[in-house]
This record gives structure tokens, C-alpha cells and sequence, in this order.
């Protein structure tokens, strides 16, 4: 990976050529600045949005100067049993990931150090896992789960976002077990090491990188998803972004107290996003080299 | 991490009558078969039930949930059926479109970020917020946005006759583009992140050979970058293609599949039809279509792929 961290641009000409090249960054800055106001304006809007007066939030035409005030998320609090849902969303993310690493983390090392030809084979079926749209499995599923009395429990949700979230961090880790020269763990083995130990305190170890990266994706993934928690929870068991949907139409809210619902549901990941960027970027271009 | 210790525990170590070769095949095919077993009992069990019901005429609110079998009639239904055809082309469309535009604005955003500099890396890791913000806050932010009588864009475009007097999402013609317009602001900064490995993985010799032969930027962006480039597009294509087809979260929460059905995709219409309506044998058959539909492009995906590498090697 250090030669991504690298500028594979060619180097520039001498000096003569100097005021050109400052010219060039400075038009290429204009442009990602404007491009981030573009970017920075709505997720601003929805942040100030939390703390606008109710009476300016239907004003027309919107008004652009108001009074903060902490109104909506008194309001939110009212409303809504926020740490309750934000304790189902924490249980539903976490379990999910956890237990994905668990599963695919061991899948993933097996799979880049198996000699079997089926190896690869296996390694692009945890891939085309990806492809299947939820809509297709989550029917089904909601039926076994009726059937079995786990409709409505976490464990519901967290079953069906770890086939996904498995599926990913076993190809996930199958490439960079596989980028990881055996010599090591053959150098462990001789040396009197277990298979275990081999993998456990010699190839593991070097890939924490990925296990961080692969982490954070399923926390993302199943934090943001709302569909299946939509038809898998009950009141008592629903996370943060069905409530953000259940309170949109069916009750009198507004979108302050939407705004300030959405504080606890976007905040974190962002944050963890922004401090773990560096995993996050790894884990995105995986794939390319 | 203690139950993985606990679940190979049964591996034998020591097993004198083994060889070591054995022995290491069958410590990895322990390792591998707890996840093997789960995708299996969790997604490939679904997956086929839900084959096995698209023959079936199979809905939970009717006739106590019987079963009847009819063979391919759900599947004649999608295809025949206005509702059904309309969802079918909106997807399409909705993909075609986003990924299209998402390539384009990606390719120009990860070139402006290629220089490799403090200011470039801080505005990725910003550029990189709305990938991480929830979709469904995405719609509601723009359906916020866009609204006529508050909204901040919303109320502008209609006062001064830029758009229908009841918004973007109202009009047959506008609410589908709309849509994709949300997913280009959502998805680009991704498509850039993608590219950005991929030019940054680029040999630097080649670069510097055509800048000392004189090739212009034009020339050296099309004759030496985009090639080497080509797998990384491909990839960026596929990912996107992929989840582009699979939309819902945005529709779901901004037009709901209206108006008249204008924005109803895959996802939305199998959701309604499975899981409002209880109609399980036709959701799933818009479940399997949509598999059908995605891999049928991956597919097509990896061939231009494996021609273009054959190319590129011939040259």
C-alpha cells in the first residue's frame, strides 16, 4: 500500500516554469473549494436546521437569520426515547460487526492460504453475496423469523446484516491475507509454533489495519440501514433511523425536531469516519491495486 | 474474540497419526466453514425459498396464506404489467443515469485531488462526509431543500419559474431526475476516492516519459492515463452500478415510488408488493429479476473488463 500513499505525478520543470504550476493550484483549490460549499451547505443546512425556532421553520420564503435555540432537541427528548434508540442502534451495529469479524476474519485467512482450487472459487461467493439485493432474501427471512419468534429482537436485525457484512470482510481479509508473504508464519511453524498460533499471533497481528477498516464498514453499514430494521423491529427494539422515518408524517414533527434527531444518528459515524479516515480510504480502494 | 479460540478448539493439534499437510487443511477448512455455513443458512436458504415462492400465487392476507402453484405467471405479470415494466425501466435509468455522471464529475474530482498535498487530503476526508451520512437523512435533507414553500432551493426554483410551481419531486418529468441528482451528491466523492487509488497507483516513469515526449495534458490524459487507468474505472463502474440498481432508501423517503409511479424502482415496488402487501410470491419475483438484472451487468462488466486487459497487454 505505500506506493498509493505516494504522488505519482511526474516531476515538474524547474523554476521558470514555477509561477505556471502556482497558477494551476491555485485554480484547481478554487475549484474543490467551490465543489465543497457544494458539499458542506445541505449537511450544514441540517445542522442548523436542529436549532432554528418552530416559528421560522415553515416561514416563506425561508429565512436565513433566526435565534438559535435548544427548543427541538427538548422537544426530541420529549418525544422520543432517545437513548433507548440509540442503545438499539449501538447493540445492532456493534453486534453485527463483531460477529462478522468473527466469522470473517478466520474465513478470509483460510481462503488466501488455501492451496485448494476451490479457494477462489469460494472467496468470489462471499463476493456475489454483495449483489443480492435485500429485497430478495429479506421476505423469506421474515417469515423464518416469524416462525422461530426472533421477529422483532435484535438478534433478528443483527442475523440478517451479518450475511452481508460477513460476506464483505471475508473477501475484505482474503486480500490482505493474501497480499501477506507466507515466509513468517512458515518461519513460526518451523520454529515449533501451532497452526493456531500462526495465525493468531503472526498473521493477524499485521493485518489490524484491516480488521479496523473492515470494522468500521459494518458499523456503517448496518448504523445507516433502515429497511431491514424497518420490518424486523418493534417499538421496543427499533434503532435510530427507523425512528427518524416513523417520525417523519406520522406524528407532529417538524423538521427542527428532525434535525435534531438526525444530530444522533449522523454525528457519530461522521466523527468516526473523519478520526478512522485513514482505514476508511483503505477499506474503499481495497479493490484497485 | 474468545469464541473463535473456543469453536477451533476441537482442531486437533497434535493428532500424531496426521501429516502436517493434513493437518493445515484441516485447520483452514475449520477456519472457513463457520462463515461458509452461516451466508449459507442465512442468505443462500432465503435466497432459494425465495425462488421456490416466485412460482407460487402466495400472499399472506389472502385465502389464509395458501399456496398456489402458477408457474411463471409473476414473472409474466412484471414484464406485461404497466407498474411492473415502469419499475423496470425507472431502474435502469436511475442506474444508467447516476453512473454515468458519477464517472464523469468522479474522474474530474479525483484529477483535481491528485496532487498530493495537505489541502488535497483535507478536503477528501470532507468530501467523504455525505458517503457516511445515512441515505435515508440524505432524502429527507433534500426533500427539506427542495420543498417549495420553505425550502432554501426549493422555494427560489419555483418563484422564479425554473421549475413546476409543486417542486421537483411533483412532476412526472422532473422527480426521477431529482432522485439522481441526490445519489450524484451522495455517491461522486466515492467514484473520486476509487479513481484517486487508481491514479495514485499509476507508474510514475510512464507519466514522466510522455510529459519529456512533449504530450499534451489532453494527450497524455487519453493516451497514457486512461488506459493504465481502465481496471480502476471498471471496478468504480461495477461497485456503483451495483448499488445504484439496488436503490430504495432515497425514493422510499422523498417520493415514495410517485408521483404516478414516475420514480418507483426494483427495490421500492418488491418492498411495497412483499412487505406492505404481503404479496410474496410477486415480490420475490421482482426480487430474482433484480438478481437476474445486476448480475447480467457484472457479467457483461467483467467481459469489457477482460477485453480491455487483453487488449492493453497486446499494445
Amino acid at each position: 500500500m505505500s506506493v498509493t500513499t505516494l504522488d505519482s505525478r511526474p516531476a515538474r520543470a524547474p523554476s521558470r516554469r514555477r509561477t505556471a504550476l502556482q497558477q494551476r493550484v491555485l485554480r484547481e483549490r478554487t475549484a474543490l473549494v467551490i465543489i465543497l460549499i457544494i458539499y458542506m451547505v445541505p449537511v450544514l443546512w441540517l445542522v442548523a436546521t436542529a436549532y432554528k425556532p418552530p416559528k421560522d421553520m415553515f416561514s416563506s420564503p425561508p429565512t436565513f437569520i433566526f435565534e438559535p435555540t435548544l427548543h427541538n432537541f427538548r422537544r426530541v427528548f420529549e418525544v422520543f426515547d432517545v437513548w433507548s434508540l440509540l442503545k438499539s442502534s449501538i447493540i445492532i451495529s456493534l453486534g453485527s460487526a463483531v460477529l462478522s469479524l468473527l466469522l470473517g476474519v478466520p474465513a478470509g485467512y483460510a481462503l488466501a492460504r488455501s492451496q485448494s482450487r476451490y479457494a477462489i472459487v469460494i472467496a468470489y461467493f462471499f463476493l456475489a453475496i454483495r449483489i443480492v439485493p435485500i429485497i430478495a432474501t429479506l421476505i423469506p427471512f421474515y417469515l423464518m423469523m416469524r416462525d422461530i419468534g426472533l421477529l422483532g429482537t435484535w438478534w433478528a436485525v443483527i442475523l440478517v446484516n451479518t450475511t452481508l457484512n460477513c460476506a464483505f470482510v471475508t473477501w475484505m481479509m482474503f486480500s490482505y491475507f493474501r497480499s501477506l508473504p507466507k515466509d513468517m508464519e512458515e518461519a513460526a511453524l518451523t520454529d515449533g509454533c501451532t497452526l493456531w498460533g500462526a495465525f493468531w499471533r503472526v498473521a493477524l497481528p499485521t493485518v489490524i489495519p484491516g480488521i479496523i477498516a473492515s470494522a468500521l464498514f459494518c458499523v456503517m453499514f448496518s448504523w445507516n440501514d433502515f429497511l431491514v430494521a424497518m420490518f424486523l423491529t418493534n417499538t421496543d427494539s427499533k434503532p435510530l433511523s427507523v425512528a427518524l422515518l416513523a417520525a417523519f408524517g406520522t406524528k407532529d414533527i417538524t423538521w427542527g425536531t428532525l434535525g435534531a434527531l438526525a444530530h444522533f444518528s449522523t454525528i457519530p459515524i461522521m466523527l468516526m469516519a473523519l478520526f478512522l479516515n485513514r482505514y476508511f480510504i483503505q477499506g474503499v480502494t481495497r479493490g484497485v491495486n | 474474540m474468545t469464541s473463535i479460540s473456543a469453536g477451533t478448539a476441537s482442531v486437533p493439534r497434535r493428532r500424531s497419526g496426521l501429516r502436517f499437510t493434513d493437518r493445515r487443511k484441516l485447520f483452514l477448512f475449520c477456519l472457513a466453514v463457520p462463515a461458509v455455513a452461516y451466508v449459507i443458512a442465512i442468505a443462500v436458504y432465503p435466497l432459494a425459498q425465495g425462488i421456490v415462492y416466485s412460482f407460487y400465487d402466495y400472499n399472506l392476507l389472502r385465502r389464509g396464506g395458501r399456496m398456489t402453484f402458477v408457474g411463471l405467471e409473476n414473472y409474466r405479470e412484471l414484464l406485461t404489467d404497466a407498474t411492473g415494466q415502469r419499475a423496470l425501466i425507472n431502474t435502469f435509468a436511475f442506474t444508467f443515469g447516476a453512473v454515468v455522471f458519477e464517472f464523469v464529475l468522479g474522474l474530474g474530482l479525483a484529477l483535481l485531488l491528485w496532487r498530493d498535498s495537505r489541502f488535497n487530503r483535507i478536503a477528501l476526508a470532507f468530501l467523504l462526509i455525505p458517503v457516511t451520512i445515512t441515505p435515508l437523512v440524505v432524502g429527507l435533507i433534500f426533500r427539506a431543500l427542495l420543498a417549495v414553500d420553505y425550502g432554501y432551493i426549493g422555494y427560489y426554483l419555483a418563484e422564479w419559474g425554473i421549475t413546476d410551481p409543486r417542486g421537483l419531486f411533483a412532476g412526472t418529468s422532473t422527480a426521477l431526475p431529482t432522485l439522481i441528482f441526490i445519489d450524484i451528491w451522495e455517491w461522486t466523492p466515492l467514484v473520486a476516492l476509487i479513481l484517486l487509488a487508481g491514479l495514485k497507483s499509476l507508474p510514475g516513469d510512464i507519466l514522466e516519459a510522455a510529459l519529456a515526449d512533449g504530450a499534451t495534458p489532453a494527450q497524455r490524459f487519453r493516451l497514457v492515463i486512461l488506459p493504465l487507468l481502465l481496471p480502476t474505472v471498471f471496478l468504480a463502474l461495477v461497485l456503483r452500478m451495483m448499488d445504484a440498481f439496488r436503490v430504495f432508501d432515497s425514493i422510499f423517503v422523498t417520493t415514495g415510488g410517485g408521483p404516478a409511479d414516475a420514480t418507483n424502482s426494483m427495490m421500492v415496488y418488491g418492498v411495497k408488493q412483499g412487505l406492505q402487501f404481503f404479496n410474496i410470491g410477486y415480490a420475490s419475483a421482482i426480487g430474482n429479476v433484480t438478481i437476474l438484472c445486476i448480475a447480467f451487468m457484472a457479467a457483461a462488466f467483467a467481459l469489457l473488463i477482460r477485453r480491455a486487459d487483453v487488449r492493453a497487454n497486446e499494445t
